[in-house]
Parts: structure tokens; C-alpha cells; sequence
């Protein structure tokens, strides 16, 4: 790479552009769009298509309905971007969030007020975070594994406190936070835009977000200008345990029915694969909020739309898998053309 | 120019000694420094200069010996303690993050805030300003590090040390892989460091280099200090004779 940069005519011999045209910025800014760009056409084609053939799909309630079936994974994809973000990866989110539910659940029965309750359930998923980051920090087990281990740990636990059974009988000042709406919209619908929102402020404009995401766009140079990258580590898997938690409580009283067996494996890989397709990279420093939000839509969208449109719900995971690949092998067309390496 | 003895050191390493396993990397290892200063360590492949430099920024912690900034005594767990103690790093590999833009690779670690926030207009105009003072030219300080040249990115590197204030600026190999235009820009960067009084310290490969714009040179070699010389009162064939071991300042039978 050395060698051809004495021949740049751009480099510096015209003295007086020195740290002054703006275009080059401009593009980097708005290349971070362009997969949203790609996502939207993609969300609005596939709308087109399914209200073509079953009008009911642009219904209002039917929107709600769509919008409401991504919120809980969204919820959890928010936390998951910070964890790619920051190079990271956590594969214990869907255990986590069927612990902290059955927790918040069996301490309900057992007469423990739902607010402390909740809090308990989600300081479970706080403690799976914890784990994972130490094990990755301290064991040098690669996140990978360690976040596969714990996601074993934790789906067993649940199993094991709960006897293998459903825990319901809440409160129903319980059951409201997750089943309630106001003015025909869920309130999970605005938890979602709340949480969305936090998420996207602390990656964008925070220290601690610019933190994140300079350790996981390279976390020698990171380290090397003194940012803390095992602390961040903590940080950042204590939040992902925390929210994959929270959102299976929220779920469990939407359901009035905390179950050992929601979320698992299937809600891991929908969540990481929503958040990849939102345009977040694997290998770290590179994702947005928003495009996750996308991602997460773009998934209830073929859901729901297959189900409205009568198309066997099972076709759902061949689109999503053709998806998926399409999306991440764009991305990587455009980074060889944008990078020097 | 001022010499050992005339006034305090701004940096000085006392025995250091590290070991990786059954390999001494550096086997009792002094070195001084002084402010206005550029003190070059030259040494083949293997004499340990990347490992001291590591020592000096804390990427690695020594086995035996001290370390003192003015003075006083310093302890290196990490590189954050490096740096709080007035240490900047221009590593070889330049620690840039590629997937950030210039300013706030410029800002890393020490991000301007306001509260929880970035101050990203005042990250952003500081950068600007002090990238215009330097001559250093991006298109954009918005720009991608990983969409600026080699070159680029290495001047980036030396200005980001720089924009630390720090008093103590180390440089593993800057002009290693620079062309003839952008070495004579970091040779200026390096010389406007040390009318700034900031002491420099300087890994190279480059003997051109290093005579163009070092105050002394040390030379390493197996993992000790082999000689250290006043840049005017020696010559490059005598500098060589320290690398390769045919001039040497420590007695026959210490060698290894």
C-alpha cells in the first residue's frame, strides 16, 4: 500500500486543500445508507406484493399487529448491535431470555412483588452477561463459545427451576406492561421506540458508544489509546443479558405465561441475523440502530405477510436464509470497493 | 545541545529486563531521554528496540528495572497508565481504527465531552484546525481512515501523538512505509515536536533518517544496550559497527 502513495496527485501537493473538501466525507456518510436504502426498497417491494394479492395486509390493525410481533425482537437486536458493534457476539440471548422470564415468573408465584420481580429477572440476565465477558476476558474463550456455553447453562437452568413446565398466575398489574395498549397501539410497540431510541443515542453520540465501536472496528488500536476494552466488554454483555432478559419478562406477561422454552436457539439466530441483515458487521465497528430496526421489520413483514397472503409460514426461512446471504454479500462488494487494504 | 549530566533526565529506563518464556528479550536495559531532544534507537531485527518501545507505552510490563518520568517513579500496567503519564505512541501497525473517520481516530481514547456526549463539532473543528497547522492534507477530517493511503495514515498517526501534548512522544519505525515526500513531511512533524521541548524517542530502521533528524542515537543489539552516541560526534560506519557487533562499548566476555 506504501509504495503508491508517493504517485497521488491527491495527497497533498495542491497546498491549499489541506483538510478542506468535504465530498469524500459526505460519501462515507452517506454509504452508511445505502444498505438502509437497499433494506427500505426491499421492506416496500415485498408490501407492494403481499397487499396486491390480500389488500388486509395495509390494514391499520394488521400493520399494528406486524409492528408488534417485531418489537420483542427488536428489543433484544438493539443490545445485540451493540455487542457486534463492539466486535463482540452473543449467543446466549435466547436462553437469557427464557431465564429471566421464568425467574420473574416463579418469584411472582412464590409472592414476591412483580416489580421486584422483574428486577430480579433481569439482574439474572445481568449475571449471564457478567459470565460471558469474563469468560471471554479471563479464560480467553472466544465470545463464541463462551456466550454458546452459557446459552446451554442458562436454557438448562430455566428447565431445571421450572421442572420443564409453564409458570403463570401473575398479577395482573403484571401481565398489563406486556399486554396493554393505549389507543389500539401495544405498549410494547412503545417500549421498543424507546429502548430503540436509547440504543441509538448511546452508539451515536456517546462516549461510551464511540468507545464501543472504535474496540470493535480494532481493539489493539483501541486498547493501545488507553480505552478500556475488558471494562467495555463487561459493559457491553452485562446490557445484552440484561435487555435479552427484560424482553423475555415483557414477553412472558404479553403471554400471561412465562415457558422454559421460548425464545432458544431460533430467537438467537433470528435476532443476530436481523441485526446482520440491518447492515451491522460481523467483524465489528460497523452497524446502526436503525438499520437493525429494518431488519427486524423486514422478518415480521415476510411473517406476517406469508401468513396474510395463505402461504405455508414454512417457505418463511428459505426467504430469510436467501436474504440474509444477499444482504451480507452486498456489503461486502461495497467495503472492497470503498477500502484500501 | 544538551548532554548526560547537564540537566535532568526527561525519561530514564534503569535496568529493564523482560523475558517471553526461555527468551530475554532485554537483559538489563538503561535508556535517557531528554526534553527538545530526539534520542533514536537503532538496533537489527530481534535487538528488542519494538519490545522496549512496548515497555515505554505499557503494552508490556518489564520483569526487572524502573521506570522514571521526570524523575519520578512510574509503574506501566497498561497503556491508559502510559499515557496518563505523559507518554504518546506511534505504534508500527499505527493503532488506527479504519472504519472510524480521521478526527475521531485523531480523539481516540480522549474523546472532547460534554457530559455522557461526544463533542463531535468541537472533536470535528480541533482536528481540522490542527491538521491545516500541521500541512497535514485529508480530504475530509469525516473521511474514513481506511479510505487514506498508507501514507496518509501514517501522518495521521505521528499527528494524533502530537495532538496529545504529550511530553514524551515515541515513534516505532515512522518512515517505514513512507515515500520521499511524505518522509520529509514526518522528519518536519518530528522537528516541530522538538522545538515544542517534547522529548522524542525513535525506533528506525533508516540511517538517513535517523542522521537527518535525531540528537543521539542508541544502538541495541541481543537484547542490550550496545553504545549511545551524540548524532554530531560519530558516523554512520561507527553506528554500523555497534549493529552488526564489530564496535562495542561493553566489555568482550558480557556479550552473550
Amino acid at each position: 500500500m506504501s509504495q503508491a502513495t508517493a504517485g497521488r496527485p491527491s495527497a497533498g501537493r495542491t497546498g491549499g486543500r489541506t483538510a478542506r473538501s468535504s465530498q469524500p466525507g459526505d460519501r462515507a456518510q452517506w454509504s452508511r445508507y445505502t444498505q438502509q436504502a437497499g433494506l427500505i426498497a426491499c421492506v416496500l417491494v415485498l408490501a407492494a406484493v403481499f397487499a396486491a394479492r390480500n389488500g388486509t395486509f395495509l390494514s391499520p390493525s394488521n400493520l399494528i399487529e406486524l409492528l408488534r410481533s417485531a418489537t420483542l425482537y427488536f428489543i433484544v437486536a438493539c443490545a445485540s448491535t451493540l455487542v457486534l458493534v463492539g466486535g463482540g457476539l452473543d449467543f446466549s440471548i435466547g436462553a437469557v431470555y427464557a431465564l429471566g422470564a421464568v425467574v420473574t415468573g416463579l418469584l411472582m408465584t412464590h409472592g414476591t412483588p412483580w416489580p421486584l420481580a422483574l428486577l430480579a429477572g433481569v439482574a439474572v440476565g445481568v449475571g449471564v452477561g457478567l459470565a460471558n465477558a469474563a469468560a471471554s476476558i479471563y479464560l480467553g474463550v472466544p465470545p463464541l463459545i463462551a456466550t454458546l456455553g452459557t446459552f446451554f447453562v442458562a436454557g438448562g437452568v430455566a428447565v431445571v427451576i421450572t421442572g420443564g413446565t409453564d409458570v403463570y398466575g401473575f398479577p395482573n398489574a403484571f401481565i398489563n406492561i406486556g399486554a396493554g395498549s393505549v389507543g389500539g397501539i401495544p405498549y410494547l410497540i412503545f417500549y421498543a421506540v424507546i429502548i430503540g431510541l436509547i440504543f441509538h443515542v448511546v452508539l451515536e453520540r456517546t462516549v461510551f458508544g464511540y468507545n464501543i465501536r472504535a474496540t470493535g472496528g480494532n481493539r489493539g488500536a483501541a486498547a493501545a489509546n488507553g480505552i478500556r476494552v475488558a471494562r467495555l466488554d463487561m459493559a457491553m454483555y452485562a446490557t445484552s443479558g440484561a435487555v435479552a432478559a427484560l424482553a423475555g419478562i415483557l414477553g412472558a406477561a404479553r403471554l400471561s405465561t412465562a415457558s422454559p422454552s421460548a425464545g432458544g436457539a431460533s430467537l438467537t439466530f433470528q435476532v443476530v441475523t436481523a441485526v446482520i441483515i440491518g447492515g451491522t458487521s460481523l467483524f465489528g465497528g460497523i452497524g446502526t440502530i436503525a438499520g437493525s430496526a429494518l431488519g427486524a421489520i423486514l422478518f415480521a413483514e415476510i411473517n406476517n405477510g406469508l401468513q396474510v397472503i395463505n402461504v405455508d409460514p414454512l417457505y418463511q426461512n428459505i426467504f430469510i436464509g436467501v436474504i440474509l446471504v444477499a444482504a451480507v454479500a452486498i456489503d461486502q462488494y461495497r467495503r472492497k470497493r470503498r477500502y484500501r487494504t | 545541545m544538551a548532554g548526560p549530566g547537564t540537566r535532568a533526565a526527561d525519561l530514564e529506563l534503569r535496568g529493564i529486563t523482560k523475558r517471553f518464556g526461555h527468551v530475554t528479550a532485554l537483559a538489563g536495559v538503561d535508556l535517557t531521554a531528554y526534553a527538545g531532544q530526539v534520542l533514536a534507537i537503532l538496533g537489527d531485527n530481534g535487538a528488542g528496540k519494538s519490545t522496549l518501545i512496548k515497555i515505554i507505552s505499557g503494552v508490556y510490563h518489564q520483569d526487572d528495572g524502573e521506570i522514571r518520568v521526570d524523575g519520578n517513579r512510574v509503574v506501566f500496567r497498561s497503556p491508559a497508565d502510559s499515557r496518563r503519564a505523559g507518554v504518546a505512541t506511534v505504534f508500527q501497525d499505527l493503532a488506527l481504527v479504519e472504519v472510524l473517520d480521521v478526527s475521531t481516530n485523531m480523539f481516540l481514547g480522549q474523546f472532547p465531552r460534554r457530559g455522557w456526549f461526544v463533542d463531535r463539532k468541537a472533536m470535528d473543528s480541533q482536528s481540522r484546525a490542527f491538521l491545516e497547522e500541521h500541512k497535514v492534507t485529508v480530504a475530509s477530517v469525516k473521511a474514513e481512515m481506511g479510505m487514506l493511503s498508507g501514507g496518509q495514515r501514517q501522518i495521521v498517526a505521528i499527528a494524533r501523538a502530537m495532538r496529545t501534548g504529550a511530553g514524551i512522544v515515541l515513534l516505532d519505525e515512522p518512515t517505514a512505509a513512507l515515500g520521499v515526500r511524505e518522509t520529509a513531511h514526518a522528519t518536519n512533524l518530528i522537528r516541530d515536536l522538538r522545538g515544542r521541548d517534547t522529548t522524542v524517542i525513535c525506533v528506525s530502521h533508516d540511517m538517513n533518517f535517523v542522521f537527518d533528524v535525531a540528537d543521539r542515537v542508541q544502538v541495541m543489539r541481543l537484547g542490550r544496550v550496545a553504545g549511545v552516541r551524540d548524532v554530531a560526534a560519530t558516523t554512520k560506519d561507527e553506528i554500523i559497527g555497534l549493529i552488526t557487533g564489530s564496535v562495542s562499548d561493553q566489555p568482550a566476555g558480557e556479550l552473550p
